[in-house]
């Protein structure tokens, strides 16, 4: 039970870091990016391999991820400067169908479907059945780390720029602010993070594969954020939690149904995941914790809202 | 010659595509967001139309019941979990939406299984135009497509209804100062867009098989379609749904069938890069 | 366990009964659990849920009869939603709250390799329909078996079919999976060794059409073309086969041309004269009958036939191992499938002759079942269907 406590509990702390990274650009600067998959497949990629075939150690390849991340955002935000804004939605959403087709179809690359196994643990072989624990750990102090610098950047100048941003982009640049700049700087920020996400992903599953990256994770990562209230990063943390109880609590629910097909109780699973995010999306629209907007250090100035 | 038949192929995915393209958009237009439970819609109107026609209603019928059942089903989840977000913001709604395209899939697995099934329709050989092929099949379905399409446009352009729904897209204020009841036109708005949405789950049953996926599968054409339209242009869609279905049958010719749907998109980027506005604009109707 | 009250009152729900009772009592009274994870949502979803289904019934005959060791057994059925992520989530609950002793019928390669690392660390046994060359390659120190033959063999079988049906043109169209590669490479080794031409065509299986891919195909005129996908895009593409008029020969594996293809299709000549392909028992086996009237079909799947092998081996390496834990079964499963002893093709019959004292050679529903020191299985025989009017007829067994 502890083992299956540990383990969701990783996987939420790396849908965490995910939900993080969706808050960053989404909550505070408004941006949608329905291609986190794509970003989360890109680290989780670069680390694999790097990893692997190449040899390099664990904390290498989590910064190939990192960088492999943000590069894959800047060139994503770049190709995207003369769209109108909202179309960034629909590009990112092609890129991270870009990478899953890549993944599995440039087999010389990525191995093709079959994914990429054996993908190496930090001391897992010495540490054996306490591998999860320390992972856990590993993954906290990951999560923690990011979450103090999305709390510093909250309450930062480039924060409130960001969410000046968000509000109004021409008054922002009228204000004198580098809009594209600031833009292309927090996608590629939260593009690394998603990066490392799927890096700490497959180094701690050992087993990466293109059907690890369906639209199904960015699906998520957005609900999970809704629900803790974007904006925020505690609420998109707490949010990505709820999201895997959630997920998983529901298997336990539907168990105790009694007379129905495996395939009735799986569709019931969906289904009353599916009917209590609408519901917690219309009861709380704000999320479970909104956005609070910190007062800039004078007030006079202020009107970020 | 392969590229001719191919572009005559993409032709027929293009108009059975366009009728939930024209759908989606039209609802973009009005309600300002993203319906994503398109995709359990479709398969929801192609499991209502497979009733109705195993129940031995012809195919009118069949698409009667199948355009009623979607348009019900979207007018419910628009009313209770939908249409309430909006006002935080288009993206709250449209991942609503998604969850309610979720409910719907996992309502008709649940009733349904998984199983394929198929609309009980013989299936004939092609015959030949000159050099190229041609299903009668597929040119009735095609038919019946545009047909919807051109019943479509005359309910935009002639009726109260359609002009209430466009004035209300271009300028919801004004439209409203006017006397047009906004919720009015927001409920005919997901009535009329999501029983096309069903209408085309059927029409694209048709030829294939369904199941509970059906929707998911053409989720991103329909959504492609609509967006290289301009998302909010009728007309657009239907331009939109032909040009993803002939560079979806091309690509097959040019770089392989598995790399399809990224053809797709890069159309859309190149498109927008030069058209920002999409092709034929926003709100054309 | 403190833990496990934070914030999972719905766990405890159904876990903690279980989990309050010490171990040791647990172990003579408690019944031995194992499960299927099999996909009943998401690409996979037609062939998971008659899987859980067979598996149920197994367990229900065993139950009756008195169970294994005189405990009952429980089987814990999971979705993989076709996805390595959700798989490898609910198998860590199997394996961890469950306590299962042996997880059937994986059956997306993917889902296998994410799942396999999980069952051979936690000591729970994994029986697996996944074709990938890759998997039994996996260092799974004996916890892992196969009863679907790996692509090589299944492949080059297929490759001498078609020659021996005098084809000189084959044109294969597979979709993206595992395999893809390796069924190409080898019938580009096959065929042209036997003097017939190769070529291929990788298609996307979630389009609603195949015209074009089929026009591509017929440029070069075969006399045979295999159909590699899976039920639901084969659907789609012998229906377009037929449009276009072609009048070469066909064949698919069984698991994708099935009696639900044919009843889908609904009209008998469009699939007049198929052939299909799977591995095989021998003739007049009682466990192929056994999984028609489990499942209610008269063709049910490979895949159904060798979950009802997973779930028989399993229960009789149990049985033979006198305890119920994975290690027990990774020991044994090899005694009861080979090496000679009273030949059974079910659990029941094979569990009374193990506590009368006897040995038993189990061969199932799937075949054999004879694995070599990787988990592969050694030797199958195929089974050659055509179909005539509608209904599947025997070519040959080989």
């Amino acid at each position: 039970m502890l083992h299956y406590i540990l383990f969701i509990a990783t996987i939420g702390g790396i849908y965490g870091l995910l939900a993080l990274s969706l808050n960053l650009i989404w909550g505070s600067a408004g941006m949608v990016n329905l291609g986190l998959a794509g970003f989360f497949a890109v680290g989780a990629y670069a680390s694999a391999l790097a990893t692997t075939s190449g040899g390099a150690p664990i904390l290498a390849g989590w910064a190939l991820a990192l960088i492999a991340g943000g590069a894959a955002g800047l060139v994503v935000t770049l190709s995207t400067t003369r769209l109108r804004e909202d179309y960034l939605a629909i590009v990112t959403l092609g890129f991270a169908e870009f990478v899953r087709l890549v993944a599995a179809n440039e087999i010389w690359l990525t191995r093709g479907i079959d994914g990429i196994s054996g993908i190496p643990g930090p001391w897992k072989a010495a540490l054996g059945q306490d591998f999860n624990a320390v992972y856990f750990l590993i993954v906290i102090a990951v999560v923690g780390a990011v979450f103090a610098l999305m709390r510093r950047i909250d309450r930062s100048p480039y924060g409130r720029v960001l969410r000046a941003i968000r509000e109004d982009a021409q008054v922002a640049q009228v204000a004198g602010k580098p809009v594209l700049h600031f833009k292309a700087q927090a996608f590629a920020l939260s593009a690394a993070i998603a990066g490392l996400a799927g890096a700490l992903y497959g180094n701690f599953t050992s087993y990466i594969a293109p059907d690890l990256f369906l639209p199904l994770i960015t699906v998520y990562i957005f609900l999970a954020v809704a629900a803790g209230g974007t904006g925020s990063p505690i609420g998109a943390l707490v949010g990505a939690y709820l999201l895997m109880t959630l997920l998983e609590s529901a298997r336990f629910v539907v168990a105790v149904i009694p007379a129905v097909t495996a395939v009735q109780r799986a569709a019931l699973k969906e289904l009353l995941i599916a009917v209590t995010l609408i519901v917690v999306l219309r009861l709380m629209p704000s999320g479970l914790l909104p956005e609070r907007i910190p007062p800039a250090p004078r007030p006079q100035t202020g009107g970020t809202t | 010659m392969p590229i001719l038949q191919a572009l005559v192929n993409g032709l027929v995915v293009g108009t059975l595509l366009a009728v939930p393209a024209i759908g989606f958009t039209s609802m973009f237009a009005v309600l300002r967001f993203p319906n994503f439970a398109i995709s359990g819609i479709a398969t929801l109107g192609a499991f209502a139309g497979y009733l109705a026609y195993g129940a031995g209603l012809q195919m009118v019928g069949s698409l009667v019941v199948a355009f009623a059942a979607a348009a019900a089903a979207g007018l419910f989840f628009d009313k209770t979990a939908h249409l309430p977000l909006v006002k935080q913001g288009a993206l709250p709604a449209a991942i609503a939406s998604i969850a309610s395209g979720l409910v719907l899939e996992n309502v008709i697995r649940l009733g349904f299984g998984n199983d394929f099934r198929g609309y009980d329709r013989p299936i004939a050989r092609d015959m030949y135009i000159g050099d190229i092929r041609v299903s009668p099949q597929q040119l009735e379905t095609m038919a019946i497509a545009l047909a919807i399409m051109l019943a479509v446009f005359a309910v935009l352009a002639f009726t109260r209804v359609g002009k209430a729904m466009r004035a209300s897209a271009d300028n919801p204020e004004l439209a409203a100062l006017k006397g047009i009841r906004p919720e009015r036109v927001a409920a005919m708005a997901s009535f009329i867009g999501m029983g096309l949405v069903g209408v085309g789950g059927m029409l694209l049953g048709l030829d294939s098989s369904i199941d509970p996926l059906t929707g998911a599968r053409i989720l991103l054409s329909i959504f492609a379609a609509a967006v290289l339209g301009g998302l909010g242009s009728a007309p657009g869609a239907v331009l939109g749904a032909f040009m993803i279905g002939m560079a979806e049958e091309l690509s097959v010719l040019a770089v392989g069938s598995p790399y399809r749907t990224a053809v797709g998109f890069f159309a859309i980027l190149i498109m927008l890069t030069l058209r920002p506005r999409g092709l034929l604009g926003e709100r054309a109707f | 366990m403190t833990k496990l009250h934070i914030g999972r009152r719905t766990a405890i729900a159904s876990g903690v009964a279980a989990l309050a009772t010490p171990s040791i009592v647990r172990a003579q009274t408690d019944p031995i659990k194992i499960a299927t994870l099999t996909p009943l949502t998401g690409g996979g979803g037609s062939y998971g849920p008659v899987m859980a289904k067979v598996a149920a019934s197994v367990v229900e005959e065993v139950n009756k009869a008195g169970g294994v060791l005189g405990r009952r057994v429980v089987l814990v059925s999971e979705d993989d939603q076709t996805s390595p992520e959700p798989g490898v989530r609910a198998a860590r609950k199997l394996i961890d709250v469950d306590k299962v002793v042996a997880i059937c019928g994986t059956w997306a390669s993917s889902v296998t390799t994410a799942v396999a690392p999980l069952c051979w660390e936690s000591k729970t046994f994994l029986c697996t329909v996944s074709g990938a060359d890759s998997i039994t390659l996996l260092p799974h120190q004996g916890y892992l078996v196969r009863t679907q033959p790996n692509s090589t063999l299944q492949v080059t079988r297929v490759g001498e079919f078609m020659l021996s049906l005098g084809d000189k043109k084959v044109f294969t169209m597979i979709p993206q999976t595992p395999f893809t590669q390796s069924t190409i490479d080898i019938l580009n080794k096959v065929l042209p060794a036997g003097n017939a031409t190769h070529g291929s065509l990788i298609y996307d299986d979630k389009k609603t059409s195949f015209r074009t891919e089929v026009d591509q195909a017929l440029r070069a005129t075969p006399d045979v073309i295999l159909a590699n996908g899976y039920t639901p895009d084969t659907v789609v593409l012998l229906k377009d086969l037929y449009r276009a008029g072609f009048k070469g020969k066909i064949l698919g594996f069984a698991y994708s041309i099935n009696q639900k293809l044919v009843d889908q299709i609904g009209q008998p000549e469009v699939v007049e004269g198929v052939y299909t392909f799977a591995p095989s028992p021998a003739e007049g086996s009682g466990a192929y009958d056994r999984v028609k009237a489990a499942v209610g079909s008269s063709n049910p799947d490979p895949y159904t036939c060798q979950v009802y092998d997973h779930v028989n081996m399993v229960l009789m390496s149990i049985a033979v191992a006198k305890t119920a834990t994975g290690e027990a079964i990774k020991d044994n499963i090899r005694k009861v499938t080979q090496g000679g002893g009273k030949s059974v093709d079910n659990a029941v019959d094979g569990i009374k002759e193990i506590a009368a004292g006897g040995k038993v050679d189990y061969s199932g529903a799937s075949g054999p079942c004879d694995f070599d020191a990787k988990g592969d299985i050694l030797d199958c025989k195929f089974r050659y269907e055509q179909i005539k009017a509608g209904k599947f007829t025997l070519v040959k067994l080989a």
